[in-house]
């Protein structure tokens, strides 16, 4: 069997000191005002019952990914490891994959002027190295490997732990999993930002 | 539960005022289009006046539609692609092809029409002769026969180009449709609810320029094309009634649908009331309906243009608010997306506009806009004084 990459996030060894945001922006020369990796902090309650959140959100290189299905000039593709890569040479800017994306993965970078998003650290990957948030965390909260191997971490904390991913009911299929991720943090809380709740 | 968000990355909305006018013009082209087939494609005798004056706007709008997509794109030099690279599961890779076949199609359409006017044209002289006679790539046959296969052929291509026409905005309604990120978007509804907003816009947007057309190229506008007129504002009554209740089923439906889609619904009638309710339902879809249930003012023309201009503004603002408005609810984080319209977008929006109305004014005043009936009368007449006479009742 081939390999499966594959990410697990561990939200309780988690910090919030966003080095894996700086990081990537850092490796993969993410212009300002976007990012292809990013940590979404909250807070929910009221004193003195609390509680903080965090949740690093970055591509989840689904295995049914929209931004592939929509892609018209088919310059988003996945490898066999399951990867979802941008062919820049390709891409049109039409943005199509941008709004159909359920996480907000994907941007236009103002200087190539094409989609683009988290690639998994491809290149490094390929390099035999981590990527550079997995390398970057301090508290030690991300994994990546191969899903397929028995033996690779996420494997092991797939088997052993409970895991969740954001909007499975979107039948994207989701390859980056989260321990003990908070509901409040996985999709926004559209009645109290809308309005409508009670 | 409270909860604040203390961290968080702002997003864009991508997809602008661009995308909702590009949906907006291949709408009216398709709705257009479809009102006037009903003379060639369908028989209904009285509809055959006006097949030409549709088939021309239906031409142009669709042209020029798909600039906006081209100045939208971030790469516009590479909407070669969407040619040399096909995905099948990508509505807008469907969209490449109807958009080449529908406007080929009509204008396969449109010569068959416009042929024997053009031969009949030919003796008039200067550009318009010559154009007419570029036009005719030779085929000046004036014969029973040759006449009777106009028809046929008329009759043909017309067929092909209503599903054409459903396709090329239905395919729209796709796009939006199948991204189940988005439930404000992701209903069956959609294509259904693109088609029948476009037949309301484009019979809207129609009755208009059959107005401008008749009264710039015969002076006034006829008995018969006034009886029309209200014939068309009665269908588009029904066009606005069908509309308004598919509206009414989409609404129910995302109301009692996912979190997502009623916190979508809520949003359209709260945040975005002023323009879902106030612009798209009231003024665009109520108000002209009212107008139209009234078999006098369905008469009058003042009282048709002004509902036919409020569903041309209404559907716009349907466009504009689901396009825009959809991705105004976010996927992640706690803010709403804001939308700001650049004024590179209006600029853009305006000169094709601008440029719209520039080609179809000259198209119509350089092709032979005469219909049965008036041309009928004029040819006998012309017949019987002047034998040279140009036999156009222009």
């Amino acid at each position: 069997m081939g390999k499966r990459y594959a990410m697990v996030i561990d939200l309780r060894k988690c910090v919030g000191c966003h080095a894996c945001e700086v990081a990537c922006k850092s490796e993969n020369n993410v212009p300002l005002g976007v990012n292809r990796s990013w940590v979404e902090e909250l807070e929910t309650g009221k004193f003195p019952n609390v509680s903080r959140h965090r949740l690093p959100r970055l591509c989840n290189h689904c295995e049914n990914p929209s931004c592939l299905n929509v892609c018209p000039v088919k310059a988003t593709y996945q490898l066999e490891d399951g990867t979802v890569l941008v062919d820049y040479e390709r891409c049109i800017g039409c943005k199509y994959c941008i709004a159909a994306c359920p996480y907000d993965a994907r941007f236009i970078n103002r200087e190539r002027k094409t989609a683009e998003k988290c690639t998994y650290c491809h290149d490094r990957v390929a390099a035999g190295l981590l990527p550079a948030c997995v390398n970057t965390c301090i508290g030690g909260a991300r994994y990546f490997g191969d899903l397929n191997d028995p033996q690779s971490e996420v494997a092991k904390l797939l088997a052993t732990e409970a895991v969740t991913v954001s909007k499975p009911e979107t039948n994207n299929r989701p390859q980056t999993y989260y321990i003990r991720a908070d509901e409040k943090a996985l999709r926004p809380n559209l009645l109290n930002i809308v309005g409508g709740g009670k | 539960m409270i909860t604040v968000h203390f961290f968080d990355v702002p997003h864009e909305i991508y997809w602008g005022l661009l995308i909702a006018l590009y949906f907006y013009y291949t709408g009216m082209s398709a709705g257009s289009f479809i009102l006037t087939s009903l003379g060639t494609v369908f028989g209904i005798e009285k509809y055959k006046k006006v097949s030409k004056v549709g088939v021309i706007m239906a031409i142009v709008l669709l042209l020029f539609a798909p600039l906006h997509l081209l100045f939208d794109l971030s790469q516009p030099g590479r909407f070669i692609n969407l040619f040399t690279h096909v995905n099948l599961t990508s509505a807008m890779s469907w969209g490449v092809y109807l958009l080449i076949l529908y406007p080929a199609c009509l204008m396969i359409y449109a010569w068959f029409l416009f042929r024997q006017d053009f031969v009949k044209g030919l003796n008039q002289g200067g550009f318009k002769a010559s154009l007419y006679r570029f036009l005719l790539f030779g085929k000046t046959d004036m014969s029973e026969a040759s006449k009777e296969n106009d028809k046929k052929q008329a009759k043909f291509f017309g067929t092909l180009g209503v599903p054409l026409a459903l396709a090329v905005h239905g395919y729209t309604g796709f796009i939006l449709g199948n991204v189940q990120a988005r439930a404000i978007w992701h209903t069956p509804l959609m294509p259904i609810i693109f088609l029948m907003s476009a037949m309301v816009s484009g019979t809207g947007l129609f009755i208009i320029v059959l107005m401008l057309v008749e009264k710039f190229k015969f002076g006034r506008l006829n008995e018969d094309i006034k009886a029309l007129i209200a014939d068309i504002a009665n269908l588009m009554k029904w066009f606005i009634v069908v509309d308004g209740a598919l509206m009414i089923i989409y609404f129910i439906v995302l109301w009692y649908s996912s979190e997502s889609g009623y916190a979508a619904g809520y949003f359209l009638l709260h945040n975005e009331g002023w323009s879902f309710l106030g612009l798209e339902n009231i003024l665009g879809m109520l108000v002209p309906l009212l107008i139209l249930l009234s078999k006098k003012a369905r008469q009058s023309l003042p009282a048709v243009v002004i509902a036919s201009v409020l569903t041309i503004i209404g559907v716009l603002a349907m466009r504009i608010n689901l396009v825009i408005g959809g991705q105004k609810l976010p996927l992640t984080g706690s803010k709403i997306v804001e939308y700001v319209t650049s004024g590179q977008d209006i600029a853009i929006v305006l000169g094709i506009a601008l440029a719209v109305i520039v080609v179809l004014s000259f198209l119509y005043s350089v092709l032979p806009m005469n219909r049965p009936g008036a041309q009928e009368r004029a040819e006998i007449q012309g017949n019987k004084t002047i034998p040279t006479t140009k036999g156009v009742a222009q």
